[in-house]
């Protein structure tokens, strides 16, 4: 029984950095600081002309720092009605919508913002647009982060703090912030990474191919990182596009992976604290 | 004193926000999904015939394609997944442990798009080589790299459960003499069975939802696998259905509409699997 479970397991413990060296690996010939910084259009495919990744990389930045400002005030005012004001049932209710909300597939929240804001509201295939669908995804999980954070500080605190006279508001700022930062930001942080990660959704509503380096207001289209992976993918028999590809693939990574790890080691630390 | 009054209108402001934005994604999804029924009725959910062009709109071909699509990746990852955390919370050294969770979580954090370029680049040349595809585009490659996306979430929450068994609990089974498979079998699996059960269920609404890499190796073809349990012949899922025609589907045409009534289809399993996370989960 043992030897079957470890013969089992061991393809599954070593696929993740079988995941990793793969990439990488295929990603080496590619991959310079000229693919990244170089001013230069590169040309990679047959018929396409690619800027440098740079373009990319900030139009996938700068759409999930609007959807996380968008979700913020939302999440945050979510987890102080589940605090403050809500009963027992409706706290049973908030999440469990939180939840079924959580679980619906992001591509549905795509084809609902592609009829509702590219074509009903004119906004066109648009920065705007993919900032406000990926705001509605990560809202779920950030505000059941939120509320579990909040719910995670010792409840005598909370009284103690109220029936000292101090306002809701100065609970929130002089009680709960300084202890539960930690979590607040793991919860952000593991937010960010779910909206840059996001590529379906944002396929047809707020990204082209090439061709921006940085949109002109926020009803223009930007060009993403995970959207040209998509499209490069698919540049069949081009060997440099597919290297290309890797590369993007590995940058994506990375910076997902600057927000989940930095999450992560939040909260490490904030257990042991 | 002003802040005071201040905090429970915004509160209320960002709410109303909240809710407003999920009411009005559920009223124009069931909208839309009602005018398609009026004009094309309900059995059209289970006619086999989707050509957009000739006005011929079945959604069996894609649920049959995402039912085995999930069959797959579930019949994969649930032995490997569970064998994974087993093996890492109760045979491997703590220090081992960590790395594994890590490594594991740094998996459960690779984009999806990321996994299509490894379906498409490594998964479906190997089975074009070894099982004689044309292109290797099928449901088995759809299944393999959806099995490799949720390994993390059974794995991760699996695990999870198994650490929250008490120590004591295992140091009293073999103190009655239990060996390590009784250990395992009557103590360690029913105590984290809830922890298990949703991990799975998250894991299948995950793999329920995912489009990217789905929708580069399936290979998009609009046909009942004949017969239908060949799963090396390419198909159709109903989040491929969408990613690929989105883009190509006039506003307001028929189409679309039949699209938005496959994103309900969607939503409305994806419903089904939380609620029932949620339900028996309280119980145990």
């Amino acid at each position: 029984m043992k030897y079957m479970l470890v013969l089992l397991a061991i393809p599954a413990l070593l696929l993740p950095a079988a995941c990793l060296i793969y990439i990488v690996y295929q990603a080496l010939p590619a991959l310079d600081v000229d693919l990244i910084f170089g001013s230069d259009a590169v040309v990679i495919g047959v018929n396409s002309v690619g800027q440098a990744l740079w373009s990319q990389i900030s139009g996938s930045l700068l759409m999930m720092s609007l959807a996380c400002l968008l979700a913020m005030p939302m999440a945050a005012s979510i987890a102080l009605f589940h605090a403050f004001w809500a009963s027992h049932k409706q706290k049973k209710l908030l999440t469990s919508i939180l939840q079924v909300l959580q679980g619906i597939p992001p591509i549905v929240y795509g084809l609902c913002g592609l009829v509702v804001l590219v074509h009903l509201l004119h906004w066109g295939i648009s920065l705007a647009a993919g900032a406000v669908i990926l705001s509605i995804i990560i809202l779920p999980l950030l505000a059941s982060n939120t509320i579990h954070a909040l719910e995670r500080i010792p409840l005598e605190q909370t009284e103690s703090a109220l029936s000292l006279g101090l306002s809701k508001v100065s609970v929130i700022t002089r009680v709960w912030m300084p202890q539960a930062w930690p979590s607040f930001l793991t919860g952000l942080l593991l937010s960010m990474a779910r909206a840059l990660s996001e590529t379906a959704p944002i396929l047809f509503t707020a990204t082209v191919f090439s061709g921006i380096t940085w949109p002109d207001s926020i009803f223009s289209p930007v060009t993403s990182l995970q959207t040209h992976i998509f499209y490069l993918a698919q540049e069949g028999s081009n060997e440099q596009a597919i290297h290309t590809a890797w590369a993007s693939a590995v940058v994506l990574l990375t910076l997902v992976l600057i927000f989940s790890l930095t999450a992560l080691y939040l909260r490490r630390y904030e257990r042991i604290s | 004193m002003n802040k005071q009054r201040l905090l429970l209108p915004i509160v209320l402001l960002g709410c109303i926000a909240a809710l407003l934005g999920g009411l009005s994604l559920f009223w124009f999804l069931t909208s839309n999904a009602w005018n398609f029924f009026q004009s094309f009725g309900i059995s059209a959910l289970w006619q086999t015939e989707w050509y957009p062009y000739e006005d011929l709109y079945g959604f069996l071909p894609a649920i049959l394609g995402t039912l085995w699509a999930l069959c797959i990746a579930m019949l994969v990852a649930i032995p490997c997944g569970l064998a994974a955390a087993i093996v890492s919370s109760e045979l491997l050294p703590n220090t081992w442990q960590s790395i594994a969770r890590l490594s594991m979580e740094i998996l459960a954090g690779i984009p999806s798009v990321v996994y299509g370029l490894i379906g498409l680049w490594v998964l479906l040349p190997f089975l074009q080589e070894h099982l004689n595809l044309l292109t290797g585009h099928s449901l088995l490659a759809a299944g393999l790299i959806l099995s490799l996306m949720i390994l993390p979430t059974i794995m991760l929450m699996a695990q999870d459960a198994l650490d929250s068994v008490s120590q004591e609990q295992r140091e009293a089974a073999l103190n009655l003499g239990l060996d390590w498979n009784q250990l395992l079998i009557r103590i360690l699996l029913p105590q984290a069975w809830p922890g298990i059960r949703s991990g799975l269920l998250l894991a299948l609404g995950r793999g329920l939802g995912e489009t990217m890499a789905v929708m580069l190796v399936v290979g998009s073809l609009d046909r009942i696998p004949q017969p239908f349990y060949n799963i090396l012949e390419p198909a159709q899922t109903l989040t491929s259905r969408i990613g690929r025609e989105m883009g190509e589907a006039a506003f307001g045409s028929m189409h679309f509409a039949a699209l938005i009534t496959c994103g309900l289809v969607l939503a409305v399993f994806a419903t089904i699997i939380s609620l029932s996370a949620q339900r028996k989960g309280s119980i145990a």
